[in-house]
């Protein structure tokens, strides 16, 4: 009977979610667990429509393969000479194929002597990391390696 | 779980100089619950509780701030770099998403 009951809370629970929109996932700010923020809506959101160009000063250090998606480390380097005209702003970790796309936002200052993060984020399963950076004029550079998952991390 | 939450800021290299640009890592154990995981034992939906905000400052000035999602790993490490100036005091305040707030400090000594 247990399960039974849990099926149906869980099929409620579902119903419930297709109504919400991303959008209005969005809306509410504070996210909450396991909602569903996809790959483009979660760009859409850091940019704001903005032309985002591919860039070799980005460096994404990242495992080819990773055995636990648990536990994957990344590592952002971004050139920037860091000064208070010219710095990098903010750095954009996320997952394309993950529940929730977005894994960290960081804001840097030119206190930070260098664009640099390094982090360990959880995949679902095999997909591409991107790395995401603002720059203090206003531009996006992005830099994509794929991660090939053999156990999933979010399950 | 109720187990005591720890967190610790690690300077890389050890020895640094003024001037000198260093790694400040951060590590908490948190257990970073998606809110999709299964209890195996009774069937129910862990809740969610993962770190959402992370400050980083040097002498209550704020040098780099985080925004961080539950698929961030399981007691997670974060690191930036610093640009050393002189003598101060690293503070890393966290709080995660029921609200539960926590600061470490470490102090900030370069040689020479």
């Amino acid at each position: 009977m247990e399960r039974r009951n849990f099926i149906k809370s869980m099929c409620a629970v579902t119903a419930v979610a297709a109504v919400v929109t991303p959008s209005a996932l969005l809306a509410k700010g504070a996210p909450k667990g396991g909602n569903v923020l996809s790959y483009d809506a979660a760009v859409a959101a850091i940019t704001g429509g903005k032309a985002v160009t591919d860039s070799s000063k980005v460096k994404l250090t990242v495992p080819e393969i990773a055995e636990n998606g648990a536990v994957v480390p990344v590592k952002v380097n971004v050139e920037s000479p860091m000064t208070d005209a010219n710095y990098v702003k903010a750095i954009h970790v996320l997952g394309t194929k993950n529940g929730n796309a977005r894994c960290a936002d960081v804001m840097l200052t030119p206190l930070n002597g260098k664009g640099y993060f390094a982090t360990r984020i959880k995949l679902g399963g095999t997909q591409d990391v991107v790395a995401l950076v603002e720059m203090s004029d206003g531009s996006f550079l992005r830099a994509a390696k794929p991660v090939k998952v053999t156990i999933g991390g979010c399950g | 779980m109720a187990t005591a939450r720890k967190s610790m800021i690690k300077f890389k290299p050890k020895k640094f100089k003024v001037g000198d640009t260093i790694k400040v890592d951060f590590i908490v154990i948190h257990p970073m619950e998606t809110g999709t995981r299964k209890d195996k034992k009774t069937g129910k939906i862990k809740p969610a509780k993962f770190i959402n905000n992370i400050t980083f400052s040097l002498d209550g000035k704020p040098f780099t701030t985080m925004k961080v999602w539950e698929t961030v790993s399981t007691n997670p490490y974060f690191s930036v770099n610093l640009k050393v100036l002189g003598k101060g005091k690293i503070t890393v305040d966290y709080t995660d998403n029921t609200g539960e707030k926590n600061s470490k400090s470490k102090k900030l000594k370069p040689k020479g």
